[in-house]
């Protein structure tokens, strides 16, 4: 394939992210910063077959995790039944005890899921990581196609790529979806949030009024956007981009100035849709990723598409001591941290911070999960003139209304340190257009 | 079975205006297998918006707005309860067990409270156990306002020995759950006049019955429930979210009385 055209315009993109503010924020020693994210031109390519299997498997779990969602929040058979034990439940922090018994409009509770994966050397796709809360990166492939598009619209024309620019109408159509009656908005914690570049393209693609907490009111049991020009409008839907615990200081965290008082109220009384649903923590904890695939048997009675890596639970005496007997070959990462922080690998620790480490292992051992490190496949990127590999994942987005649908793209990232498995935005990686082929 | 009469007041005064004050109240018995709620008035000022609403524990809340300055906000609950209609009320949500099993930040015992578990002695029947956790508890403990406040652990009032209802409560409920028995905290009216009260519930079977470590007695048709929930978190009977600099005092009391003693 010949991308040379669009390579040699990669400048010219970047230039145009960095004037549309393609940024994101970082918080470092308490300070607020402002990144670009580096734009690779060279495009990650997956073929038509390839997407298509991993279509088939990313709906399947998705569709899973959303029947969890549902039973965890009411009957909790899966715990009843022995599949999931209760610790992992119960104690993780994503487990929000007012979610109990409230059912969302049209029991939708994933609407928006960023799915991780890798492409290992052996070619079998692992997925790393689900997230259900307030998963970031659709916008950023979105615009890099856009303007890639206007940089070099010859590539486009000579190669038959999926259009990824209907994102913003699957979006919309998920939230009128489940949309209550009134406005669907896009409500961001403010100007101060790392993806508020992707919070204000996503309300403007979508045609729909970005807001925050000023801007919301909950009035008898409604909820209502406040107009510029003081009239009030019924709200059916909040795709918030602010997570569970600061969105409504009554009900979480009642130190938080940003949340919307009583809006999970009007919630619970299905009167607004929030999506994601709050409570979703609890399915994409690190501890509940081991269950997923127990989880695709459980509720619906197929065997998993797309593999977990292998993953193992300090909680269980058996992989305790696999743990310990292997620990410098595997990757540990802390259930309660997100954004690549609290993940360490056991080869690069020195011989005291292994000592602390497993000290903290065994005192807690429910707080951690321990993975065998998976060497995934390396991309060619460009640095400073050269074609280098570097590590990279892909996000992919699966957006549930009448029923999952995958986007066909999604958020590549890679790491531009040589050394680096971790590829996460807020640790410094780039990032790429995902092209699906469409012949 | 007694007939009460209740009434409940709630208080804050602000020595300046504050506005957009949201709240929620959660200070309203409901009838039950134990008790029969009758003439329930509830008057709360400001009134400008208010709706009614249940919580994951099936308490009844008023959630509202006061978004005009104000200086005072108060609430009034007023009515009958006939109590005593049985000594144990069924378990109304078995989904939602699991949460009375679990300690919670305020009733994790430490070392201190985990030897005092162990050296209360475990029954077959979780009454018993419960029976005799009580009565343990009460040797230990010395009931003293003032010492401790609604942030106050089971383990940090445990130390000192001293406490109130809250207090007695989540140390009891931190010992029975560390016996693996299912219990949450309750808050309540106890006849005479004062402040509200706090109690624990235990189940046994499919049944939960109350237990009053403070008064070392059972829960009888003195006792108005308002609220369960897994610790005194969960059963705040208002929480506030308000703009404004002014400074506040709250002011609580309760009065229950016999019906007939009222009326004569």
């Amino acid at each position: 394939m010949n991308n040379l055209d669009l390579l040699d315009r990669t400048d010219t993109i970047n230039g145009l992210l960095a004037r549309y503010g393609v940024k994101f924020g970082i918080y470092k020693n308490g300070t607020f910063k402002e990144q670009l994210f580096p734009f690779d031109a060279i495009p990650r390519v997956i073929e038509k077959e390839e997407f298509a299997y991993l279509e088939r498997g990313l709906k399947q779990r998705v569709a899973a995790l959303n029947l969890f969602l549902r039973d965890i929040y009411n009957e909790k058979k899966i715990v009843k039944d022995g599949v999931v034990p209760e610790d992992f439940v119960y104690a993780a922090s994503g487990y929000l005890v007012p979610c109990e018994g409230v059912t969302p409009p049209k029991d939708v509770f994933s609407h928006i899921s960023g799915i991780d994966l890798v492409l290992g050397k052996d070619g079998v796709w692992y997925i790393l990581e689900d997230n259900l809360r307030v998963p970031s990166g659709a916008s950023y492939p979105m615009i890099a196609r856009e303007l890639c598009r206007r940089a070099s619209p010859r590539t486009f024309n000579e190669t038959a790529i999926e259009d990824n620019r209907n994102y913003a109408r699957l979006l919309k159509h998920t939230l009128d979806y489940v949309n209550t009656g009134g406005l669907s908005v896009v409500m961001t914690p403010g100007r101060y949030n790392a993806a508020y570049f992707e919070h204000s393209y996503l309300a403007e693609q979508m045609r729909v009024p970005l807001v925050t907490y000023s801007d919301l009111e909950v009035e008898n049991d409604y909820l209502y956007f406040k107009g510029y020009a003081g009239r009030k409008e019924r709200v059916g839907a909040v795709y918030r981009r602010i997570s569970d615990e600061y969105m409504d200081p009554m009900n979480f965290n009642p130190e938080s100035v940003i949340g919307v008082p009583h809006i999970f109220d009007v919630y619970r009384k299905g009167h607004v849709a929030l999506l994601n649903a709050p409570g979703n923590g609890i399915a994409d904890d690190k501890g509940i990723y081991y269950f997923v695939p127990k989880m695709i048997k459980y509720y619906l009675g197929e065997e998993p598409i797309l593999h977990n890596a292998p993953t193992y639970l300090p909680f269980y005496e058996e992989d305790m001591k696999y743990v310990l007997e292997k620990f410098d070959t595997l990757v540990l990462k802390d259930v309660a941290e997100a954004g690549g922080y609290g993940v360490v690998f056991g080869s690069k620790m020195t011989r005291e911070q292994k000592e602390q480490f497993i000290a903290m292992l065994k005192a807690e051992p429910r707080r951690f999960i321990a993975q065998e490190v998976i060497d995934f496949c390396d991309i060619p990127i460009q640095d400073r003139g050269q074609i280098v590999e570097r590590k990279a994942d892909l996000r992919a987005f699966v957006l549930t209304a009448e029923e999952p649908v995958v986007w066909k793209s999604g958020l590549t990232r890679f790491s531009r340190n040589p050394d680096s498995f971790i590829v996460n935005s807020s640790q410094g990686g780039g990032f790429k257009d995902t092209w699906v082929l469409s012949q | 079975m007694e007939t009460l009469s209740f009434r409940y007041h709630l208080s804050i005064c602000f020595d300046a205006p504050v506005h957009d004050h949201h709240f929620t109240l959660r200070c309203f018995p409901i009838s039950d297998e134990r008790q029969r709620i009758d003439r329930l008035q509830i008057t709360i000022y400001p009134n400008e918006f208010f709706s009614d609403s249940f919580d994951s524990f099936g308490n009844r809340c008023i959630v509202g707005r006061a978004g005009q300055p104000h200086t005072l906000f108060s609430a009034d609950v007023t009515g009958d309860a006939v109590t005593g209609l049985s000594e144990r009320v069924p378990e109304g949500n078995p989904w939602r067990e699991h949460l009375f099993r679990q300690q919670t930040r305020l009733t994790w015992p430490d070392e201190e409270l985990l030897s005092f578990a162990d050296s209360v002695p475990a029954w077959p029947s979780a009454l018993d156990t419960a029976k005799a956790v009580m009565e343990a508890l009460g040797k230990e403990i010395t009931y003293t306002p003032g010492v401790t406040n609604v942030d106050t652990t089971a383990a940090e009032a445990f130390s000192l020995r001293r406490g109130v209802c809250q207090d007695y409560s989540h140390i009891m409920l931190s010992v029975l759950r560390e016996k693996k028995i299912m219990a949450r905290y309750v808050v309540g009216m106890l006849m005479g006049e004062g402040l509200s009260h706090a109690w624990v519930e235990v189940k046994e079977g499919e049944f939960w019955y109350g237990f009053d470590p403070t008064n070392q007695l059972l829960v009888t048709d003195q006792h108005i429930k308002i609220s369960h929930g897994r610790d005194y978190c969960d059963c705040r009977i208002n929480q506030g979210h308000f703009y404004g600099l002014g400074k506040q005092t709250q002011e609580i009391s309760v009065l229950v009385q016999r019906k007939e003693a009222q009326s004569a």
